[in-house]
């Protein structure tokens, strides 16, 4: 595993953080401490760019963004999730995704 | 309310990706306050989201209509291609938030 992959797994552990903040925090110290999680989640997610295409990086972010967050609303939250809801959420990020790496297709066709 | 809020800060997330690229051609007081502004209204709408939708929806949301967003601004204004896959992929995400518009 080359390092822009270490990148792509920080920027996406860093999202769970700050998405998770911003359900949670209170206090001043809390959203600083938020908003530092946010800075250094695009410092890495612009560093993933620069070795892999910007396609792959920003749909791998989106999924593992909706994976979470449909987890911790069911672990953290006791969030209902029903099926019709996971459903259209999948489709949604299929969506999301195809058009992240149809990206890459465009890049390569410019190079 | 909910609803409203999320599809503001894709838009402003939209603004923020355009004030960007813009910033990045062009360092100058107009094009930081497009990116910073865009970006920062962006997380704070979505912040407002969040009271009202499940963290869950909020943030499938808000992915989907900034991509799908920034997807039809460079088709028409920037002659981005308009390929099937890709009208295919609009169309997934446009039935994925109306989907959960009804659902919720």
């Amino acid at each position: 595993m080359n390092r822009y992959w270490i990148y792509v797994l920080i920027t996406c552990a860093l999202e769970m953080v700050w998405v998770f903040g911003f359900s949670t925090a209170q206090s001043a110290w809390h959203w600083a401490l938020v908003i530092l999680v946010i800075i250094i989640d695009f410092y890495f997610l612009a560093k993933a760019c620069e070795g892999l295409p910007t396609g792959t990086v920003y749909a791998v972010f989106a999924g593992v963004g909706s994976i979470g967050t449909v987890l911790m609303d069911y672990f953290l939250f006791e969030g209902s999730i029903d099926l019709l809801k996971l459903f259209f959420i999948g489709v949604l990020v299929a969506g999301v995704i195809g058009l992240k790496l149809s990206d890459n297709k465009t890049e390569e066709g410019m190079q | 309310m909910g609803w409203l809020f999320v599809t503001f800060a894709a838009i402003s997330e939209i603004v923020g990706v355009i004030g960007l690229k813009l910033f990045s051609t062009k360092k100058n007081l107009k094009t930081g306050a497009l990116f910073l502004g865009g970006f920062g209204m962006s997380f704070f709408l979505l912040y407002q989201a969040f009271s009202y939708l499940q963290l869950s929806i909020a943030y499938a949301v808000w992915i989907g209509i900034g991509t799908a967003g920034a997807v039809v601004i460079n088709m028409v204004f920037f002659g981005e291609s308009r390929n099937g896959s890709r009208v295919f992929s609009l169309m997934l995400i446009i039935v994925g938030v109306i989907g959960l518009k009804l659902v919720s």
